[in-house]
């Protein structure tokens, strides 16, 4: 009855002119906020981009983090979207998603910003082996960062399974879980470590860096139906998506007003990272970094967030993944 | 209560309201609960951006889409089940076992239906309209009286007739208080049906502000919503009022503007 129903509904829409048609080809991409700042400038600067809205279109959805956008590429209600490295693999398991990582947004290299924990600064608890029996704060079970964190605890002799007390802080609630007792230990993630660390009161008590390097945060993926189907529309967005980090890492002031146009959050509290030393790594020319993507599979398998292991290049097209002039 | 009593009572509950906001504000001391003072400072930047105009008004608009839609579903079924058995009997299991599933909870099923754009979210709001208003339709319809039913069959009126002359105008009054319900219930699922996914909405300023941790603005946009709320429900007491100023109103709820 409810899938009548919403046929109906759709067929009223339609009627009340609500749907958009057009004959340009449209790739639909799922987005989400931070750190997309090459998709956030073909949306805000489309008319830097040559073909962004003349040669072909894209029909821009924001999702509320990147599990959603999995159930609907599996759906087929997305041609590409945002993905960790977790989910995308989740979805090629679960939901047999078969997709291309065709651009990469942020990761962490050496010296950039490593997603961290941090403890009160006169807390007891002093070393990671201290964390045995604390509340320890994740922005989302079952996320990402999960499976390098818990290897890092497993080095030293703390299981994150049975020793300590995971809770589901999110990231922008975090640092006020930790000041207010909530959890014990907290997970700091930009733009809000930036400014936890301008208030100070807070130490920093592992990083996954300490875990391993390169780790890639999130990138772009696009089903591979999608771009089998049509490799020059893949291409174009990835061409766009290339030239967007370009422009991202050329004009850092216009960038962050691009930024603070789409997320609204102030120009001042953009500026306390964005794109600085303290701020996550963005490759140039978006490019993805396979290798960093094969480890964190390996990780992802190891510590069982994954049923089997993964091959990063099948996930990669011979020709459509950026840079792409 | 007389008009200016009840202004002045609703008033003092939301002067109340906001100085006990303020005052736990500032003894909780944290970022993820900020005073009302900055909260209600944002308002009138967010009311002076066309682009979060832009947004509040596609949020409204599918609303309105999901609302009238509902009602206009839903009138009929509650009106013929109150004078069905057999139409109640076969939809009253169905509505048991929709009414508490929370209406929010089917979008990532309905997404897979109807897509990530407007239809899937204009179905939810359908759905939240849709139960409150068949309810009362039914009570409305169930109670008019037999005999009225009887003496205009007697006079020659069809079925469909006397459905629609009879029993809507004697059912009007509980229909109305259940669209009241549903304008809330539309309300909260326009608000919730962009939790997941959206293009244009007030979602874009509600749940960014809270993804960037910009808690001045969340609140703000929850004072809006609750402010646009209490407009939209004014202003249909106010129609319901003329249309059916011949019934008492069934459920009066005191807020200042009834």
């Amino acid at each position: 009855m409810i899938r009548t129903l919403g046929l109906a509904l759709a067929a009223a829409m339609g009627l009340l002119g609500v749907s958009t048609a057009s004959a340009q080809p449209t790739i639909r991409v799922g987005w989400t906020i931070p750190a997309e700042e090459s998709k956030y400038w073909m949306m805000r600067r489309p008319d830097q981009f040559p073909e962004l809205g003349k040669s072909y279109k894209v029909e821009w959805v924001q999702f509320q983090g990147t599990a959603p956008m999995v159930q609907a590429m599996a759906a087929g209600a997305l041609d590409c979207s945002t993905q960790g490295v977790l989910s995308m693999a989740q979805g090629a398991i679960q939901a047999n998603l078969q997709t291309y990582i065709v651009a990469q947004h942020v990761g962490e290299k050496p010296g950039s910003f490593s997603v961290y924990w941090a403890v009160k600064d006169d807390s007891p608890i002093k070393t990671v082996a201290d964390m045995k029996g604390r509340s320890v704060g994740i922005n989302v079970f079952g996320s990402g960062i999960y499976g390098p964190m818990a290897l890092l605890l497993k080095r030293h002799g703390v299981d994150a399974e049975k020793d300590i007390k995971l809770v589901e802080t999110g990231f922008p609630a975090s640092e006020d879980a930790i000041r207010g007792g909530r959890v014990d230990v907290g997970v700091l993630n930009q733009p809000f470590a930036a400014r936890a660390e301008a208030k100070g009161g807070l130490r920093k008590l592992f990083s996954l860096s300490d875990q391993q390097q390169n780790i890639v945060h999130i990138m772009d993926v696009c089903r591979k139906d999608f771009v089998d189907r049509n490799p020059e529309l893949a291409r174009r967005y990835v061409r766009d998506l290339t030239a967007g980090m370009a422009k991202a890492l050329a004009n850092r002031d216009e960038t962050l007003k691009v930024v603070s146009e789409v997320t609204k959050a102030p120009i001042q509290v953009l500026d306390t990272y964005l794109l600085k030393p303290n701020d996550f790594a963005r490759e140039p020319g978006a490019k993805p970094n396979f290798e960093g993507i094969q480890a964190m599979l390996d990780i992802y398998a190891e510590t069982g967030m994954l049923s089997k292991k993964l091959d990063a290049t099948a996930f990669r097209h011979p020709t459509i993944v950026a840079p792409l002039e | 209560m007389t008009r200016p009593v009840s202004a002045l009572a609703a008033v003092i509950a939301a002067a109340g309201l906001l100085a006990a906001w303020e005052l736990a504000a500032w003894l909780a001391g944290i970022d993820g609960f900020p005073p009302a003072s900055r909260a209600l400072a944002q308002i009138p930047r967010i009311l002076t951006d066309g682009e979060a105009l832009l947004d509040i008004a596609a949020s409204v608009q599918r609303m309105a889409v999901g609302f009238v839609l509902g009602v206009a579903a839903a009138v009929p079924i509650g009106l013929t089940m109150g004078r069905s058995r057999h139409v109640a009997a076969f939809f009253n299991p169905l509505l048991m076992m929709i009414y508490p599933v929370p209406k929010a909870a089917l979008m990532p099923i309905i997404m897979l239906w109807l897509g990530v754009g407007d239809a899937s979210k204009t179905l939810v709001i359908f759905l939240g309209v849709t139960l409150p208003v068949i309810y009362h339709s039914y009570q409305g319809s169930r109670a008019v009286e037999q005999k009225m039913l009887w003496s205009a069959a007697a006079m020659g009126m069809g079925g469909l007739s006397r459905l629609v002359r009879i029993v809507l105008p004697a059912a009007l009054p509980e229909i109305l208080v259940g669209c009241r319900t549903g304008l809330v219930l539309a309300l909260i699922t326009m608000v919730t049906s962009e939790m997941i996914a959206r293009q244009a909405g007030l979602g874009n300023i509600l749940f960014n502000a809270l993804d960037m941790a910009q808690y001045d603005t969340v609140y703000a946009m929850i004072v809006i919503v609750g402010v646009l709320g209490f407009v939209l429900d004014a202003a249909f007491e106010r129609l319901r009022a003329r249309l059916v100023a011949w019934a008492a109103p069934s459920h009066a709820i005191i807020a200042g503007t009834t």
